[in-house]
């Protein structure tokens, strides 16, 4: 299980309220976000755990501002580091996106363009904006001089170098030409740094002569290039094998401790989140339902979808069958009424099928959105 | 391929020698002033009357024994044309001494540089118009630009030529003459025209190229001035299905995972959709450039007639009207090898393009 | 009390996805204008040519007086060039052409015309294309590659020199310049259905068959083959358009069996001959190629973006 990991801040990097989302489909209206409450505190690592199809994607590309031209959101906030990013502009949505958010998706073959090097793409995301990444470049060039300096036969041009570079950094601006060296030096040792052998090789390599843990290793680069104060990470290692999952699990954790970065992890599978999450949301048809500390999760589930979703998964120490939870998943073009669990819970009553229950904190920091814990008069406290 | 120049050449060869009747091979040969004698020892070296026929009316009444086997006259032209000899032609205004080979490749080199300034114009027209179609799709600019490129393939290419000619030549008029020349490839009387452009010296055939050669800006615009209503024709009515391929190309480039993974790192959208989707999209439009020379090289042959432009189109024609079998053969062949090495030369090209494949 | 989970499944899932196409469709065809004009266009020239004969005598066009008679009188609108001939009392809405016919008649005959000779060019490659086209991809071997060469070797010729050369050689009638459009439009066809079948008998299906002891014939006949017909279908409706190109631009350029036939590309010919002195004889014919082959290559290419899977959402 993942180590206690100390909250830095009180600051949340990301809180989404009441988002509401639907998509305009040929078959109809379909309610992907039901309003739900998200929040990540700064340099957490957040799991979002449920099956296929209950939005988690969905809500990774709305604060991403990455959504199809179908959907459509109807109410609710996304607010990174104080911005409300469903406000932005086109355009500075798209600096949000080279700066702030980064996001890596899940099948590396598919998300790679198999025409062009693995060089030139991550070439191009310094050339998008040169003027937001002169510090970036430039300081690590700096170390890597001061480095040199110290070591045995310094190259006689690098201290001309070094005035030139802190020049550049003053006036915040490159030339042509130094960007590229600096960008093609800065990604080789960004993809030293995730392990991939040879990395002078790789940057000059096409995706498909890579093997898939290589791709997803890039990819992470790639996001790392900007040093994003949050990470979306959908479904990263389900394409993977398990070792290799687990290295690429491990280098996420071991890169967020150096960048300070809070990542959102998206994964169906529980045995991922146990293994690197600090707190883990579980979601299901569209909505929270309870958000808590893994390991208080994990020992105490409330919701009875995450208590179903615990129990089914398979362990080494019980010769039963896990059980599963009866029922499928609803489809969101005509969803249950009020709480959309209910055809499937267990514990369902009366009012269940009527309201929909809101988000109570029942523990510290342990919130669950299900009437058996409250919200009945509407009297108990919401996050 | 050249199995398949052959076997053209063998279909062609059937068709023309062997569903008209003999004496048509030996027309371009035969003038009314020669004796019977004389026309058969004519047909006999042509290959087509065998040394057993006893005189030439029996030839002409098709006697059995006198005219040689279909299969034996093929391996005479076979073994002619293949030494570059390709017998004399019919056309009116040659006397009929003049070879075939050099009649066709006088006129060539015009309907080439018509339909390269056409192919040119295609694709400059073409290409941005699917893109554009195709990042605002289902908007109002793509339906306009599914109407050009389906209007330009719905078109009758020599009802357009009209058009453009009535609108240029017969409407459009500064000072008692038409803004562009009505026919041929040289435009002297029109009011863009020059009058009086001199001449040049011919090194390639090719008019434009020539006058550049020569350095007479004044013949090189006025060939210009007389090509461009010609090439438009050929272009606009060309243009619909690279238009459409290119569009159809962008719309599933654009759906793909890595076009979303581009946004998500920040890029602009213009380099997403040239460097990323235009990359990947235009591989396989390449692919149709086959299509496009078959298609503009047929072309030719009405938009030719409609402009009186003279290259080898309108000739083929007239070679049909006389029944000149030798020009139209060479035609054929020549277009074949044309669209055979068009078709090659893009399939290496896109494997040179293709990393994938390279590899 | 008892909730409803969920409405029980009615309809088994082969005629929801059927419902689901359909609505879909209609969901295109409704954001698609364009295309229902399209269809609008092609209907009423089938209607038009069903109903010429009503409309015009058939018998008009055999006029006998092969004088030049030239003329425009529509009072609506002139041109500026001037008039070659009396036209006599009758007014000719849109002129007449050399021969002293009204033009908007022998548009009206010629319309069935060129649209029979279209459908069943079309009608004929079709069939051509799809059992030589299946027979190729279904037997592979040596037919596929003979069947390819064959291909290769039309496909290297432009169409319209491989048409003239036939109908010098066979000689000129409706039924040789039917013959030759047939024979340079049958390769793409061939090539069409073969690509489909060679991913049609791949499926499984196909396998099911073959173990339940069915003979190639049944199998390609009654199951491959009308599977994989649909593109087809769609291509032979935008043909439909450039069939009508391809016959007028023959004939325009003299391949005619009878110059006095009512036929577009006919009078268009005449046209280019009148081409200064009177314009309305090729602008009107040309307009109606225009409109009718646009009409159908909208007709077509509107089905073919409704049913491309690659689109769907």
């Amino acid at each position: 299980m993942s180590q206690a990991h100390t909250q830095e801040g009180g600051d949340d990097i990301l809180s989404i309220q009441e988002l509401k989302l639907k998509f305009h489909t040929y078959a109809g209206e379909v309610s992907a976000l039901d309003g739900i409450k998200l929040s990540i505190k700064k340099g957490e690592l957040l799991g979002l755990v449920g099956e296929s199809g209950c939005g988690k994607s969905v809500t990774a590309l709305a604060i991403a501002g990455l959504l199809p031209p179908n959907a459509e959101v109807t109410g609710g906030d996304v607010v990174l580091d104080g911005k409300n990013v469903l406000a932005l502009k086109p355009e500075e949505m798209r600096l949000a996106r080279l700066k702030d958010i980064a996001m890596i998706f899940q099948d590396p073959m598919t998300y790679l363009n198999p025409v062009l090097t693995i060089g030139s793409q991550m070439a191009e995301i310094t050339r998008a904006e040169p003027k937001l990444f002169v510090s970036t470049l430039v300081n690590y060039r700096l170390r890597q001089i001061d480095k040199q300096v110290e070591g045995t036969n310094p190259n006689p041009g690098l201290p001309a170098e070094r005035e030139r570079l802190r020049h550049a950094l003053e006036s915040q601006s490159l030339g042509r030409k130094e960007l590229n060296e600096l960008t093609r030096s800065y990604a080789i040792s960004l993809l030293r740094s995730v392990r991939l052998p040879e990395p002078e090789k790789v940057f000059e390599m096409y995706p498909f002569e890579l093997s898939g843990g290589m791709r997803q290793r890039v990819m992470i680069a790639m996001a790392m290039m900007r040093r994003p104060k949050l990470l979306l990470a959908d479904e990263i290692t389900t394409a993977l094998d398990v070792t290799v999952q687990a290295q690429i699990l491990h280098l996420l954790k071991d890169l967020r401790s150096e960048i300070n970065t809070s990542v959102l992890l998206i994964t169906h599978d529980l045995a991922i989140v146990a293994e690197v999450c600090d707190r883990v949301a579980v979601m299901y048809a569209g909505n929270i339902v309870e958000i808590a500390e893994v390991h208080e999760l994990f020992r105490n589930p409330l919701h009875p979808y995450s208590k179903g979703l615990l129990a089914s998964v398979p362990r080494a120490d019980l010769t039963r069958t896990p059980d599963s939870i009866e029922g499928s998943v609803p489809d969101l073009l005509s969803p249950p009424s009020g709480c959309r669990f209910h055809p499937r819970c267990p514990k369902a009553f009366e009012v269940c099928p009527s309201r929909k229950p809101s988000m109570i904190e029942v523990a510290p920091d342990h919130y669950v959105s299900c009437f058996l814990y409250g919200g009945l008069n509407g009297k108990n406290n919401n996050t | 391929m050249v199995f398949v120049l052959f076997a053209l050449s063998v279909l062609i060869f059937y068709l023309t020698r062997g569903l008209l009747p003999p004496t048509t091979a030996l027309a371009p040969y035969i003038n009314p002033r020669l004796t019977d004698a004389g026309k058969l020892s004519i047909a006999r070296a042509v290959g087509v009357a065998t040394s057993s026929c006893p005189s030439f009316s029996d030839f002409a009444a098709l006697q059995n024994g006198c005219i040689t086997p279909l299969w034996t006259q093929y391996l005479y032209w076979l073994k002619n044309v293949l030494v570059g000899n390709w017998g004399y032609t019919l056309l009116p205004g040659i006397s009929g001494t003049e070879s075939t080979w050099s009649v066709f490749f006088g006129r060539f080199p015009y309907t080439a540089e018509l339909d390269i300034v056409a192919a040119a114009l295609t694709f400059l027209i073409a290409v941005p118009l699917g893109i554009i179609s195709a990042t605002h799709n289902n908007k109002a600019p793509d339906h306009l630009s599914r109407i050009v490129s389906l209007g330009g393939y719905s078109i009758p290419q020599f009802w357009f030529g009209a058009m453009l000619l009535l609108v240029f030549v017969l409407y459009v008029r500064i000072g008692g003459l038409g803004l562009l020349p009505a026919s041929g490839a040289l435009g002297t009387t029109c009011a863009l025209c020059f009058s009086n452009p001199g001449t040049i010296t011919a090194y390639t055939g090719v008019p434009l190229l020539d006058a550049l050669l020569s350095r007479n800006i004044p013949y090189f615009w006025d060939s210009v001035v007389a090509i461009i209503l010609p090439a438009m024709t050929l272009a606009i009515t060309s243009l619909g299905l690279l238009t459409r391929i290119v569009r159809s190309n962008m719309m599933e480039v654009l759906r793909q995972d890595y076009i979303t993974m581009a946004r998500s790192k920040g890029l602009k959208e213009r380099t997403v959709v040239y460097s990323h989707a235009l990359r990947n999209a235009i591989l396989p439009a390449i692919t149709v450039t086959g299509l496009l020379v078959t298609y503009l090289i047929g072309g030719s042959v009405i938009v030719e007639i409609v402009f009186s432009w003279p290259g080898v189109g309108s000739a083929a024609l007239v070679a049909a009207d006389v029944l000149d079998i030798n020009f139209l053969e060479l035609f054929v062949l020549v277009a074949g090898v044309i669209i055979v090495v068009t078709n090659l030369t893009v399939d290496i090209l896109y494997a040179v393009l293709d990393p994938r494949i390279r590899y | 009390m008892s909730h409803e989970m969920k409405q029980p499944e009615k309809n088994p899932a082969k005629s929801r996805r059927q419902h689901s196409d359909l609505r879909f469709a209609l969901h295109l065809l409704r954001q698609n204008p364009i295309v229902m004009a399209g269809l609008v266009i092609s209907v009423a020239t089938v209607v038009l040519a069903l109903l010429s004969n009503l409309l015009v005598n058939g018998a008009y066009w055999h006029q006998q007086n092969l004088t030049l008679r030239l003329c425009w009188n529509n009072p609506a609108f002139g041109w500026p060039v001037t008039n070659l001939f009396n036209c006599g009392g009758q007014v000719y809405p849109l002129g007449t052409d050399a021969y002293g016919r009204s033009l908007l008649q022998m548009i009206i005959l010629a319309i069935p015309i060129d649209l029979q000779i279209a459908l069943e060019v079309v009608a004929s490659a079709v069939v051509i294309g799809v059992v030589f086209g299946s027979l190729a991809a279904y037997m592979g071997g040596l037919i596929d590659e003979v069947i390819l060469r064959i291909t290769d070797i039309f496909l290297a010729v432009p169409w319209i020199l491989l048409a003239i050369v036939l109908i010098v050689v066979l000689g000129r009638s409706l039924t040789t310049l039917t013959l030759a459009i047939i024979i340079t439009w049958w390769p793409w066809y061939v090539r069409l259905m073969r690509s489909q079948v060679i991913g049609e008998k791949e499926k499984l299906y196909v396998e099911r068959l073959k173990m339940m002891g069915a003979g190639w014939p049944r199998i390609l006949f009654l199951h491959v083959i009308p599977n994989s017909i649909y593109p087809i279908l769609v291509q032979s409706t935008l043909d439909i358009g450039s069939v009508i190109l391809t016959v007028s631009a023959l004939t325009f350029i003299g391949l005619t069996p009878n110059p006095l036939l009512p036929e577009l590309g006919n009078l268009s010919n005449q046209g280019i001959e009148y081409f200064f002195t009177a314009p309305w004889l090729i602008i009107f014919p040309g307009l109606t190629i225009l409109i009718i082959s646009l009409g159908f290559n909208l007709l077509g290419d509107g089905i073919r973006d409704i049913f491309d899977p690659r689109l769907r959402r």
